[in-house]
């Protein structure tokens, strides 16, 4: 099952600067720690030491928020998630 | 009543449709809180002062500094040291002298902040932190203030527009999560960008026409040159806003 990662172009630099990733899984969790095996650099920084998804950041499944529980929602071929980072400045 | 100059100065938009003098007296008479007088800030007051928004209250309890130059553009080199909404203000009454700026030099604080929201129509977020992101949201929500928040980080920003009791809140978005904050990298175009779709929002809410982004999160991301579109949905628990849902 393949899925599209789009990651904040502001992350690049820790990805070979891409910014879009192919993943396998079932669940946004699955999905996350494939990226994760593709790009290390990218997994220190989104997820946390338990391997769960870090405070900072939320994830869109289609355009849709997948708060709360993000790790366990369900994704399905052909899904595009979005990682989407808090960001506070003006 | 539009005098004849105000007719004159602002003919382009009057010929909008769905806008006409109707909607320029409906700016007249407004009153816009804008918290932040920063790069968000800057870009908001200056279009909303052009537009002829009647009163802008603009706080903020910084100084101007020379590494605020590079996107805070109602602040000059001249500036350094004074107060950015004493700098801000003097800016925005040569822009338009037939509005009136209130300049506000505090901190938004638990404290001053119903003071200092009194009065206003509206709320524009430009702040650069979030604990005072959330007391400007629990605030509107409280006071029925509709509520514009913006935010940037680098290429990137973002803008979604909040009516109390009607659609997602800034904490319905976030859920309350914080950051450590750090100072943060910054292009001015991120936040001229982001600023000017918070100064059309607001447009758009007082002369009432168009789509407001409500439940829709704007994301922009100028390394890609992207706009991506995301559903934010009302939580019904949510701290801030979850008590009142479907007032």
């Amino acid at each position: 099952m393949s899925i599209e990662i789009q990651i904040p172009s502001v992350f690049a630099s820790y990805a070979n600067n891409k910014t879009a990733f192919q993943v396998k899984g079932s669940t946004v969790g699955e999905c996350l720690h494939d990226l994760g095996k593709q790009s290390p650099g990218l997994a220190k920084l989104i997820l946390d030491k338990n391997g769960n998804l870090g405070r900072a950041f939320d994830i869109y499944i289609d355009g849709e928020s997948a708060y709360p529980n993000e790790m366990t929602k369900p994704v399905k071929e052909g899904d595009k998630l979005n990682i989407v980072m808090l960001i506070y400045g003006g | 009543m539009l005098t004849a100059e105000e007719r004159e100065r602002y003919d382009r938009q009057i010929m909008l449709y769905g806008f006409g003098e109707e909607g320029q007296e409906k700016l007249k008479k407004a009153r816009v809180f804008i918290a932040g007088a920063g790069g968000l800030g800057s870009t908001v007051a200056i279009y909303l002062a052009a537009a002829g928004v009647g009163t802008i209250r603009i706080a903020d309890h910084d100084t101007v500094e020379l590494s605020n130059l590079n996107r805070q553009v109602l602040h000059w080199d001249e500036d350094t040291g004074n107060q950015k909404v004493d700098s801000a203000a003097a800016k925005l009454r040569r822009l338009n002298r037939s509005i009136k700026i209130e300049a506000i030099a505090e901190t938004i604080t638990e404290a001053n902040i119903s003071h200092l929201v009194a009065d206003s129509d509206l709320i524009v977020d430009a702040m650069d932190n979030l604990p005072t992101r959330y007391l400007l949201n629990r605030t509107a929500i409280k006071k029925d203030i509709p509520f514009f928040h913006g935010a940037v980080y680098g290429f990137e920003g973002r803008a979604m527009t909040i009516i109390p009791g009607k659609s997602a809140c800034l904490n319905c978005l976030y859920h309350g999560a914080t950051v450590p904050e750090e100072k943060f990298p910054v292009i001015g175009v991120t936040p001229a960008v982001i600023g000017c779709i918070q100064a059309a929002e607001v447009i758009k809410y007082i002369v009432g026409f168009g789509e407001l982004l409500t439940d829709r999160l704007l994301n922009f991301d100028g390394l890609k040159m992207t706009f991506t579109e995301l559903k934010v949905r009302k939580d019904p628990n949510c701290e801030h806003c979850g008590k009142i849902q479907g007032r």
